[in-house]
């Protein structure tokens, strides 16, 4: 990732805006080759615009893209070195699947035979072997967007852009398809840049994710990092489930570790660098809190903040659990559903919620 | 319970006329009352206007023909009249202007239904379309009698052409000519042409322009490859409809057209006045089984009930 040869895209500055929307606000991403990288953000963040101006079908206001080091501004789509899957089943109506995937290389003035060598191994690869003679109409949903894939795979792009390929999906054949298309980047070996807004879809075929809001890049990193250890207050808050305390800096000790006066309590959490007095935020994923009675206390290495009990929300696999702190504001914490045990906790109880000082995230931005 | 308390509420307390009037009207509503009959509305309506006229206008190209009107019986006199005299070359000469019309129309309406599909935002598409019906607004025949001053011989085209120096001489084979049929019923289709090829071009998905340029195809692959295949069966529509108007509407060929200018709506037209109605109806009869055998072979081959079905 160091070397330049080694970076498939650079995105540098880009921008766009229509008209009075500014869809995409100065963006710099590098993509690796070989990545599988995911665009995820809430819906209008500008995702499929940046993946469109990759692409070539929309023209940036300002910036720069660089494919593989050579600037890409001036070409049109079939120029570069990509390929588009799009979110619809775009797939021509009336050609057979071997008519649509075949259709590129036709374009390209390929022989009949070569093309037909080519379809049937890219049929292959997308398992699709036996269904050259369909029509679109008389395949599934999931089939056609494995169609699609084989239309751009079979001219050998070197980036594959995907833009919600699986939104129209229903939820196990996502699932499914999650695992095939990080299995299909395994095996071609070439970059596939994928949007979504499904964060657990994105988890499941990312290796790098950037996080997309409101034509900024919010985030980038390794997938795990991102989850784990997000450094933006909205990362926290758009990545799993977290909760949320705002306040400023109090004290920074030599210990590694920063306390925060969030209002109604002060709470420690690790971190290298702050100053104290500005604004930050502590955020700690819900499955890493608990709960405990208000007359218990928390270990040496635990946070602690007093609640009261609201309610209990039976998820199946894990139970959500509901409290107030003193400022009005909602604290949910999750864990594992244990069928057997009657609740714990009645509304209205006094407890403690802990957490591991650990378990604790500083943002400052 | 609750149930039966409704339903006595409503019995006592709404007034004896009430549930009877109510009664009436389920019964016209329901459906075996009038509701059953309105699904036959359309089929009593075609009869009317369709099948009845049709039936009447080939059983009266049998008839015999009298000084001023027709007697019954069966002759096929006007057959042989129409095809044995100038009229038949006549016909098939139409038909050719017809076609040729058809292509010219298509060539230029067509794409401008293609750009309005693709580079008009969704919203404005149908206002962007409706312009091209204003000129529906003016008389057809004040905008076909509007074309001689144009195209005649000291019209403004040959002024034009003879100011700039391109031609000494004015053009005279325009009006009272083929051609100037043929420009006439260009000009008269043509909004037909953009608004059944933008209908035709409901068929094609928007995502076909992106997916093509991905793929590297040009524009006129792009076209013949993709485009033309997907609107085909509201081209065709859109061209029967012109060719059955341009053989079929005496106005044009009337007012543009000279001797060697017929169309068979002017042929009808002319054995009208000639009092001889058998032959009109002969006429009119040999244009509508040429309008079914057209009709025939475009549902051969593009199957036309696709036009009506939604699309995905
Ligand atoms: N052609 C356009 N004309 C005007 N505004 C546009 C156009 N395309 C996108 N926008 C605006 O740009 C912003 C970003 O849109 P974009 O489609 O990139 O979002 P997205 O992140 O892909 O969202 P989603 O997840 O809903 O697909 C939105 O506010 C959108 O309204
Ligand atoms: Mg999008």
């Amino acid at each position: 990732m160091n070397e330049t040869k080694d970076i498939a895209i650079e995105v540098v500055g880009l921008s766009k805006s229509y008209g009075p929307v500014r869809a995409l606000r100065s963006v710099d991403i590098a993509i690796g080759r070989n990545e599988y990288f995911v665009l995820l953000g809430p819906s209008g963040g500008g995702k499929t615009t940046l993946l469109r101006m990759i692409g070539g079908f929309t023209k940036p206001t300002a910036g720069r893209i660089l494919l593989h080091g050579v600037d890409v501004a001036h070409l049109p789509p079939d120029k570069r070195p990509t390929c588009m899957v799009f979110q619809s089943y775009a797939l021509f109506p009336h050609m057979t699947v071997a008519g649509n995937v075949g259709y590129g290389l036709k374009l390209k003035g390929m022989s009949k035979a070569e093309i037909q060598v080519r379809l049937d191994a890219v049929l292959e690869m997308v398992g699709l072997n036996g269904y050259q003679a369909r029509m679109p109409w008389e395949l599934s949903g999931g089939q056609q967007q494995r169609v699609q894939l084989a239309r751009a795979l079979v001219l050998e792009p070197e980036i594959l852009l995907l833009d919600e390929p699986l939104a129209a999906l229903d939820e196990q054949l996502r699932k499914d398809m999650c695992i095939w298309l990080k299995h299909l980047q395994e095996r071609v070996g070439i970059t596939f840049i994928h949007v979504t807004h499904n964060q657990e879809e994105a988890m499941s075929v990312a290796d790098r994710i950037a996080l997309i809001a409101d034509g900024e890049l919010v985030e980038c990193g390794d997938a795990r990092q991102v989850y784990r250890t997000p450094a933006r207050r909205f990362t926290a808050s758009f990545m799993g489930e977290s909760n949320l305390l705002d306040g400023t800096v109090a004290e920074v000790s030599g210990d590694g570790t920063v306390t925060v006066d969030v209002g109604i309590a002060r709470v420690a959490v690790p971190s290298a660098d702050a100053t104290a007095g500005i604004q930050a935020a502590v955020s700690v994923r819900s499955e890493a809190m608990r709960l405990i009675p208000r007359d218990q206390a928390q270990g040496a290495d635990e946070q602690a903040l007093d609640a009261i009990y609201q309610e209990e929300i039976y998820l199946g696999l894990m139970t959500r659990q509901i409290m107030a702190l003193p400022n009005g504001q909602t604290i949910s914490v999750r864990s594992v559903s244990d069928d057997d045990e009657a609740p714990a906790f009645q509304a209205g109880d006094a407890v403690r919620v802990v957490w591991k000082t650990a378990a604790g995230r500083l943002h400052l931005s | 319970m609750a149930g039966s308390d409704w339903r006595d509420r409503y019995g006592t307390e709404g007034g004896g006329p009430r549930p009877a009037s109510l009664g009436v009207m389920a019964r016209v509503f329901s459906e075996d009352g009038l509701g059953k009959w309105a699904l036959y509305a359309p089929t009593v309506f075609v009869i009317l206007f369709f099948i009845v006229p049709t039936a009447l206008t080939v059983v009266w190209s049998f008839f015999e023909r009298t000084m001023f009107w027709m007697e019954p019986g069966f002759t096929l006199f006007s057959y042989v009249n129409f095809f044995t005299s100038a009229r038949f070359e006549n016909f098939l000469f139409s038909m050719l202007h017809s076609s040729v019309s058809v292509v010219v129309s298509f060539v230029v309406g067509f794409p401008i239904a293609v750009f309005v599909r693709r580079h008009v935002p969704t919203v404005a598409q149908h206002r962007v379309i409706l312009l091209f019906i204003l000129p529906f607004m003016v008389s057809e025949i004040i905008r076909t009698f509007m074309l001689r001053p144009v195209l005649g011989r000291n019209g403004l085209v040959n002024t034009f052409l003879t100011d700039l120096g391109v031609i000494s001489e004015p053009i005279t084979q325009i009006l009272f000519t083929p051609t100037g049929v043929i420009i006439g019923e260009v000009l008269s289709f043509l909004p037909f042409i953009v608004f059944s090829g933008f209908l035709a071009m409901e068929a094609v998905p928007k995502y076909i322009f992106e997916v093509c340029q991905d793929l590297g195809a040009s524009r006129w692959r792009t076209f013949w490859d993709i485009i033309v295949p997907l609107a085909a069966p509201g081209i065709f529509a859109g061209s029967v409809f012109i060719f059955v108007n341009g053989i079929g509407v005496a106005l044009i060929p009337s007012i543009l057209g000279g001797p060697g200018a017929v169309n068979a709506g002017l042929i009808a037209t002319q054995a009208i006045i000639a009092l001889d109605i058998p032959l009109a109806m002969a006429v009119s009869a040999i244009m509508m089984v040429t309008l079914f055998g057209l009709l025939a072979i475009g549902h051969r081959l593009f199957n036309l009930t696709k036009i009506l079905e939604p699309q995905a």
